[in-house]
């Protein structure tokens, strides 16, 4: 029964998900929805936490990538899911970091769960319709090249 | 079988023109294998989870399911675990069925999942996802500054398996409203839940407030004091109450995080509360076991984080945690924590550590442990990791060491394979003589929605800790298959 329920499962086409419009907290308390933050043609978005080492390691670059790409219409948000027990780290992180782009925090993960996505870094680019349209787990050194071949590669699809 | 009929018939019904809506995700797990000290051969145990969601407009729905299947038919089962059905749209949010909320920084609730954790428990020895759930319905209500959210529902006592009954791991019912204002910066939130169960009907209160003082100051507080008998203003020892305060400075490319708790008689109903532990949460398995528990009955504490980030990439972090409990006599736990990363040649990622703790709770003295953990660049597509982790302690009459040793060739971000040896003389694992365990395995991610991880070999348990809940893994000797897929 396990064989087949697996089975059936991965007869489905793989279709885009989409990212309806969420609201969260920002670092100064503040409300902030989807729609506010997104780019006019792409919207990188990051799943984080303080304690997975690779995502310490990718901020750094996000932030190189945001810098050279909020001109072409690409944003990033930063989405920290940290829980109660490490909560407390995430502004000071965030600020030694210098992290330049809007960070939210998702203390119960709802918005990870609600895409499915269960590793820690995850990153997604979303389209400015809301559909993902690349997804990418983990990160080790060299991966931020990939991340900007992506979002090149999108923005070249759209013109 | 009844439930495998509705499976199906659920995903068909709503197969035919909604694909673009679909999508889901499955875990299965194949063992083959025993716990190390078991008297019984080894034999196969399957896991399997399964999930489907469907959304269309502002409505968001999804089941699960899980299964599990063993020799041993007291233990297997093939359950719906949990079903939801949720609406969002500004300023409301509905949801009903299977839901995780937390109030605060979860000290009067708090639910969980630990993404692609399986738990099994060595009493009952069945398997299931590791999480704690409520089964009810909240409502939030948001205006400009101002939001309400009301909870209703029975959250889980989750190291019971699914082969008991969901009265049998849902003993609690609480029902809770809470309410936020903003202003500016800062916030304000006020909470009332009440507990019902066989033998409790309690009410408690919950305040707490967050904002930035300066640019480089932030501060969080809660309070929260069980309220039956008027008893506000009682914070003796018999009073149950959980008070946590947290600053946070930030300047020049360092953050400090200075945090205080203080709570007496705070384990709410089953526990499906859970404030925050003021311990470090490390990545090193050996400091990872060895992790202070939060006791809520009693604990007092502090703990101090300090980074700094330098201009190549280097970081120095500094930990002091403190925890005192008073129980028939005082235990004073402390920690103290370095860690340096920085990179070699500007390529290869190297990480050193070293702590010093004192857990009288757990009778360890003069608990030293260090180690080594680099990613040697080779080329573009290949790099590999070199773990080696050293522990020495005193326990009582028996000096013990522990020791870890992995080595991984990692190719792009697809592909990993590794060996992992471990050592110990603990007492409390091995009467006499020094035990050994040894490892290996790959992990493959097929495209970026699957991913297939092999393991063969002997494999320690013990406490672990993962996204700050923590729990007992068991020992395992033999072959474990996991495949993990998204749609």
């Amino acid at each position: 029964m396990i064989i087949l329920t697996y089975a059936l499962f991965q007869t489905f086409g793989l279709e885009a998900q989409t990212v309806r419009n969420f609201t969260l907290k920002d670092l100064q308390n503040k409300n902030r929805n989807f729609e506010e933050l997104k780019g006019d043609k792409l919207t990188v978005i990051d799943f984080w936490a303080s304690w997975c080492k690779p995502c310490m390691k990718a901020v750094p670059e996000l932030n190189k990538i945001y810098l050279a790409s909020v001109k072409k219409g690409v944003n990033i948000v930063g989405i920290n899911c940290d829980g109660p027990r490490s909560a407390s780290k995430v502004i000071p992180l965030t600020k030694a970091l210098k992290i330049e782009y809007p960070v939210l925090t998702d203390i119960n993960s709802q918005l990870m769960k609600e895409l499915n996505l269960s590793a820690f870094p995850t990153l997604i680019i979303v389209n400015s319709q809301g559909k993902i349209v690349w997804i990418h787990e983990g990160y080790v050194q060299g991966d931020e090249k990939i991340i900007q071949s992506e979002i090149d590669k999108q923005l070249e699809l759209l013109n | 079988m009844r439930n495998y009929i509705s499976c199906l018939s659920f995903f068909l019904l709503l197969n035919s023109s909604i694909f673009a809506q679909f999508s889901g995700q499955n875990l299965l797990e194949y063992q083959f294998g025993k716990l190390p000290n078991e008297s019984a051969k080894e034999f196969s145990t399957v896991y399997n989870r399964s999930l489907l969601n469907y959304n269309i407009g502002n409505f968001r729905s999804g089941a699960t399911i899980e299964q599990f299947y063993s020799p041993i038919g007291s233990r297997n089962y093939t359950k719906f675990s949990q079903y939801r059905v949720q609406y969002f749209s500004e300023p409301i949010e509905i949801k009903l069925g299977h839901l995780y909320e937390t109030i605060g920084r979860g000290l009067l609730l708090r639910s969980f999942e630990i993404p692609g954790a399986i738990l099994e428990d060595k009493s009952y020895r069945s398997r299931q996802y590791f999480h704690r759930d409520i089964l009810g319905a909240s409502a939030k209500f948001s205006y400009k500054n101002f939001s309400t959210k009301i909870i209703y529902g029975a959250p889980t006592v989750n190291v019971l398996p699914l082969t008991f009954t969901e009265k049998e791991r849902r003993t609690d019912r609480i029902g809770a409203i809470q309410a936020e204002y903003n202003i500016g910066s800062q916030n304000i939130g006020l909470a009332i839940m009440n507990l019902e169960n066989a033998t409790q009907n309690d009410w408690y209160a919950n305040i707490n407030t967050s904002g930035s003082a300066f640019s480089f100051l932030n501060y969080y507080g809660e309070l929260a004091k069980m309220t039956n008998n008027n008893s506000l203003s009682d914070f003796s020892s018999k009073s149950a109450f959980a008070l946590y305060l947290n600053l946070n400075f930030s300047f020049d490319g360092v953050g400090l995080s200075a945090e205080y708790k203080n709570y007496n008689n705070f384990v709410i109903g089953s526990g499906f509360n859970e404030p925050p532990a003021l311990i470090k949460e490390h990545s090193y398995k050996s400091l990872n076991r060895s992790t202070h528990v939060l006791q809520p009955q009693n604990e007092k504490g502090i703990q101090i984080e300090a980074y700094k980030y330098f201009a190549n990439q280097t970081v120095l972090t500094l930990n002091y945690t403190q925890a005192i409990n008073q129980f028939k006599r005082k235990y004073v736990f402390h920690e103290f924590f370095t860690e340096y990363n920085f990179f070699l040649s500007e390529i290869h990622d190297i990480k050193v550590f070293a702590d010093l703790a004192q857990d009288p709770f757990n009778l360890e003295t003069d608990r030293f442990s260090s180690g080594l953990v680099a990613d040697w660049k080779l080329n573009a597509d290949y790099s590999l990791n070199t773990t080696f982790e050293f522990q020495a302690l005193k326990r009582q009459t028996s000096k013990i060491e522990n020791q870890v040793a992995s080595l991984a060739i990692l190719i792009k971000s697809k592909t990993s394979f590794y060996l992992i040896a471990e050592k110990s003389n603990d007492p409390a694992i091995i009467e006499m003589g020094t035990k050994y365990w040894f490892g290996g395995g790959f992990k493959y991610k097929i495209k970026q929605n699957h991913a297939i991880q092999l393991f063969a070999g002997e494999r320690r348990g013990g406490p672990a800790c993962n996204s700050g809940v923590c729990y007992e893994v068991l020992d395992f000797k033999g072959i474990e298959l996991r495949i993990s897929s998204r749609f």
